[in-house]
């Protein structure tokens, strides 16, 4: 590893005035998990890194909305997200979701800004918060803008954001009685990466599904949503039979690769299946945001 | 049951000696040594499997800020003439020279005070080779015009490696062969015949201390410090390279975070010895984790099995060919070959058998010695294939093997007798505690849940040597020397105990001195579960020679037999002060007969037998193939333990481990490229992964050679793994794995071929 500088400025704003919007050596590190990981394997070397510890307390908060809207501030930790209250009320699919995400060393200094930001196709918040339909603040030197989560990701490891630029904030909106689930399966031991990840979020009205938002993670590029099995249970009334359909609409579009965690087929197959599962699993947790 | 306990310091779960140390971070490891002036070194290793060696550039590198120096394979010969190395041939070069034999080979090392700089410049090094046909598949090879050695090098130490002197032309480091009876008339005379062939693929070991040493070159004499099971081989072996006596070399090995067969040998130390000599100063090489897989590994294996049975469902004649994946360097491995070959045929009493084993050179990265020394390969093979014959004959798979297995009194296939080899006690345990004879719910809908069992054997490598020393101060401490490596199995206090037991002292009252070949006598390895059986053995005779001595010198003073005069008193009146030692030395090699170059037999082929058997319940998802061990069982034959606690845990850490390389380990290779070198895309076990229940249990046995009738359990809790799960799944749906390792992809297409939609 080179010697390079590091600073820590501290507000955001000064932040992204020591960031180059020109040079990708220079770069944010929040938790660090990924970054480390790159810069040990020679993959990442930096010329400088602008630490965020530092920066203002806010961006480090997570509050609940009088009308159920999260907001969580990019520095905060994943355990802290993990641990809150607010987001297990107000979207108790997260707080299950990172139960099983990485382990408790990685969520006890990972942020939520620096796991979206790193835009690894194997990470599991990114189809939840795309299925909970998920918006970013997202800070530059021209100052604020938001995007719909799924915006932010434009292909392996690559976000759509400038060097220069940074997550500030994320806003879960109202989930209103929606249910949701994640269904995360791994190929080898317990901690290992997902071979796919599947993000389920329904609006029920009287066994009737109205709305469906279904997200792959791991198996695509980025996180994807399947619009055909959407398609396949809007306005069904929920049975086994209607659930077969829709996992086979979803294998059928999803554009699946093989990698070391399994091969496209096996991968399809694991769709074809959990679809059903993540949905019941879906049915069956209280609805997000009880009024 | 004879019960040899007297003063209860044997048998008894004593905490171990050094657990405080370790858990407050204050037990020794070769990672924190830091020396003045000391060097780090930095390896730039092949990218290439098997090429000829064009040009190596080392200017930028050499040029860096910080660099001291880098050095090459050529660069080595000013210090040591013929710089190669191995315990059974004298094939590995220290740095490549030459030719470079799989990607990851170590080419250049790069010296700097600062790591960073040293890691930095490595990645400035340029190499050019002329790249060579590569062989990677181990039958393959076996018979490949991709020739890996251009000739043999046996190191001579082995007698039964002579004959390979000088071969030209050949991958196979060794064929082992066993003839017992006629196979081919068992065959013929057989009511069924049965046919199989399984694989396992290429592990690691992943201790969690990666390895590391360090060189610190004298005048006149060498200290290495390392993270090494065998540092008696390490003097030896460097001694040879340099050309010196054994007693300017010094090896010093504190506690290791883990071996379990990587650290064998020669792995760093030749590097950092002759790297010091060069420049003079202390070298460190510290290994990454993903550097290990480059290392040594565990072999892969293609398994053929055939066998005979007779009517009455006695199995009358089985051939086996094994061929082991050795990678690009022999390391340990053709001892592998024979030492686990000859049980290649099982438990089990067989008239006819016929062995054919080979160790075969490979362009992958070497693969030596690791729990279980074979075995769980051989285990793997025998066991499915006794399963897939008692469900073809439609008998139970516990009866088939209780009326086959291998019985206290009768000869295994060398012909050696059995002795104190509690296999059928084993199996009994294990069905009782499986509940074998009870009712097993089978599961319904996509839940499908199976059973199965599988038990392995093992002789202990031999003959090897063991020496202890003990002394006795004059104020009646105690102190024992042995160079017995502590790598977290718990020898320091199984020693301790029974060393305690003769003397008379509490265990925790005895002083282990570690490894350092200046001060500690001769041992061969701390390898093959050979420590407690070996060293128990020394330390014993030790311990028993230096109360001897205490009795002589009592005896001197005039004291009458039985006098209990204290020790210290005994001193003060033999030298008038506190002065003086009691010194007891213990020296253990037991009897043994090479097998016949051309039959395998032997007379004596082992001091002692390992006992392992496992016991699985699986539930399937039918949807997915996902496995998940519901139920593990592990049953062992140690002798009479000497700390049952440290018994039943090293039963269920080689259980762990051995479950690991049945469901997710898996070295991956693209073309001779390994895709997957790091614990994020390796995967060991965590703590979810583990059965949800788990039982591990040694039965009541005495092994009569043994210290206070122990004998060795380190390896013993892999054995039975593989196959039980394997056995277990089968018997929930109806599949049958041939492949390591387990997973749910494979079980998925599995069930979907016997749909009939392959």
């Amino acid at each position: 590893m080179k010697p390079f500088d590091l600073v820590e400025p501290r507000s955001l704003a000064e932040a992204i005035g020591c960031l180059d919007r020109d040079d990708p050596a220079v770069r944010p590190i929040a938790g660090g998990t990924a970054l480390m990981l790159m810069m040990k394997a020679g993959l990442f070397r930096p010329l400088r890194l602008v630490s965020l510890r530092a920066i203002e307390e806010r961006f480090r908060r997570i509050a609940a909305e009088p009308d159920g809207e999260l907001r969580i501030g990019a520095m905060a930790t994943l355990a802290s997200v993990e641990r809150s209250p607010e987001v297990a009320r107000l979207a108790p699919v997260i707080t299950r979701t990172l139960r099983r995400l990485a382990n408790r060393r990685v969520r006890n200094v990972a942020t939520i800004g620096g796991h979206l930001a790193h835009a690894d196709p194997h990470l599991d918040l990114p189809p939840v918060l795309v299925a909970l339909g998920a918006r970013l603040i997202i800070a530059g030197p021209a100052g604020e803008h938001a995007i719909a989560i799924e915006a932010l990701f434009k292909g392996y490891l690559e976000t759509v954001l400038r060097h220069d630029e940074m997550i500030a904030e994320l806003i879960v909106p109202p989930q209103a009685g929606r249910q949701s689930a994640y269904l995360k399966c791994t190929a080898r031991s317990a901690d290992d990466w997902p071979s796919l990840g599947i993000a389920v979020s329904l609006s029920v009205a009287g066994g009737i599904i109205r709305d469906s938002r279904i997200v792959i993670g791991a198996a695509t590029e980025t996180p994807t949503r399947l619009a055909a099995a959407e398609a396949v249970l809007r306005g069904a009334a929920i049975d086994d039979a209607i659930l077969r359909r829709a996992g086979e609409a979803a294998a059928a579009e999803a554009a699946i690769v093989s990698d070391q965690h399994g091969s496209a087929a096996y991968k399809k197959q694991l769709l074809r299946v959990g679809l059903g599962r993540a949905a019941r699993s879906a049915l069956a947790a209280a609805p997000e945001a009880p009024r | 049951m004879t019960k040899p306990l007297q003063r209860g310091q044997v048998g008894r779960s004593a905490r171990r000696l050094e657990g405080r140390a370790k858990v407050t971070g204050r037990a020794e490891y070769v990672h924190n040594l830091r020396l003045p002036g000391m060097l780090y070194g930095k390896i730039f290793r092949s990218t290439v499997a098997h090429g000829r060696i064009r040009r190596i550039d080392v200017r930028a590198a050499q040029a860096m800020a910080g660099v001291e120096r880098v050095v090459t394979g050529e660069d080595l010969h000013a210090v040591i003439p013929n710089p190669y190395y191995g315990p059974a041939f004298h094939d590995q070069p220290i740095l490549a020279l030459e030719k470079v034999r799989y990607a990851g080979e170590p080419v250049a090392v790069v010296l700097a005070a600062d790591p960073h700089v040293a890691e930095e410049a490595a990645q400035l090094i340029t190499a050019e080779y002329d790249e060579l046909p590569a062989v990677f598949d181990e039958v393959e090879a076996a018979s490949s015009a991709a020739i890996v050695h251009e000739v043999l090098k046996p190191a001579g130490i082995f007698p039964d490696l002579k004959h390979l002197e000088g071969r030209k032309n050949t991958n196979v480091a060794l064929d082992f062969h066993l003839r017992r009876g006629d196979v081919e008339a068992g065959f013929a005379a057989a009511d069924r015949i049965f046919e199989h062939s399984f694989r396992t693929q290429q592990v690691m070991h992943t201790p969690l201390e990666p390895m590391v040493s360090v060189a610190d070159a004298g005048a006149s004499a060498i200290t290495i410090h390392t993270a090494s099971q065998s540092p008696s081989f390490v003097r030896i072996e460097i001694a040879r390279l340099l050309g010196w006596p054994e007693n300017r070399v010094r090896v010093k090995v504190p506690y290791l975070g883990g071996g379990f067969g990587a650290k064998l040998y020669i792995k760093l130390e030749a590097l950092v010895a002759a790297l010091s000599l060069l420049v003079r100063r202390p070298v460190k090489v510290a290994l990454t984790m993903e550097e290990q897989f480059f290392t040594i590994t565990k072999h892969a294996a293609t398994l053929r099995i055939k066998s005979g049975v007779a009517a009455d469902g006695r199995i009358v004649a089985r051939r086996c060919d094994v061929w082991w994946n050795g990678g690009a360097y022999a390391d340990v491995g053709p001892r592998v070959t024979q030492k686990s070959g000859f049980t290649a045929a099982g438990p089990y009493d067989i008239e006819n058998v016929h062995i054919e084993s080979y160790a075969v050179y490979t362009n992958l990265p070497p693969a030596g010695a690791l729990r279980g020394f074979g075995i769980p390969q051989l285990v793997w093979a025998y066991e499915s294939h006794t399963d897939l014959i008692a469900r073809a004959l439609g008998l139970d798979p516990l009866e088939f093997r209780r009326k086959n297995i291998l019985r206290e009194g009768r000869p295994q296939a060398t012909g050696t007798i059995m002795r104190d080899a509690a296999i059928e006690a084993v199996l009994d345990r294990l069905a009782q505690r499986m509940k074998w004879r009870e009712p097993f719910d089978r599961g319904s809908g996509t839940l499908r849940r199976g059973r199965g069992l599988g038990i392995g054997f093992k002789a202990s490598i031999a003959p090897t040597t063991s020496v202890a020393i003990i002394t006795i101060a004059a104020d009646g401490s105690c102190v024992l020397y042995s160079s017995t490596v502590d790598m977290g199995q718990g020898s320091d206090t199984a020693m301790a105990q029974i060393a305690a037991e003769v003397l008379d002292l509490p265990a925790e009252a005895i002083r282990v001195v570690h490894p350092d070949t200046d001060v500690t006598p001769y041992d061969m390895a701390t390898l093959g579960s050979r420590s407690t059986y070996h060293m128990g053995n020394a330390v014993k005779r030790a311990a028993e020679d230096a109360r001897d001595k205490l009795a002589a010198l009592a005896a001197e003073l005039g004291l009458p037999p039985g006098s209990n005069l204290p020790w210290p008193e005994l001193f003060r009146r033999k030298y008038g002060m506190q002065a003086g030692n009691i010194v007891g030395v213990g020296s253990f090699i037991p009897s043994y007969a090479s097998p016949d170059h051309d039959t395998g037999l032997t007379a004596n082929a082992t001091p002692f037998w390992m006992i392992g058997g496992a016991g699985a319940e699986v539930e399937i998802d039918t949807e997915t193939g996902a496995v998940r061990v519901t139920k593990l069982v592990n049953v062992a034959d140690a002798g009479t333990p000497i700390n049952p606690a440290i018994v039943e845990t090293q039963l269920s850490g080689g259980a762990i481990m051995q479950l690991g390389f049945t469901l997710s380990e898996e070295m991956q290779f693209r073309d001779g490229q390994l895709t997957n070198a790091s614990l994020a895309d390796y995967k060991i076990p965590g703590f979810h992964d583990l059965p949800t229940a788990m039982e591990s249990a040694a039965v009541e046995a005495q092994e009569h050679g043994g210290p206070f009738g122990a004998k060795g359990v380190g390896e013993s809790g892999t054995f039975g793994v593989s196959p039980a799960i394997a056995n277990a799944i089968d018997d929930a749906v109806g599949v049958r794995l041939s492949a390591l390792p387990l997973t749910a992809e494979a079980v998925w297409r599995a069930l979907g071929e016997k749909r009939g939609e392959a």
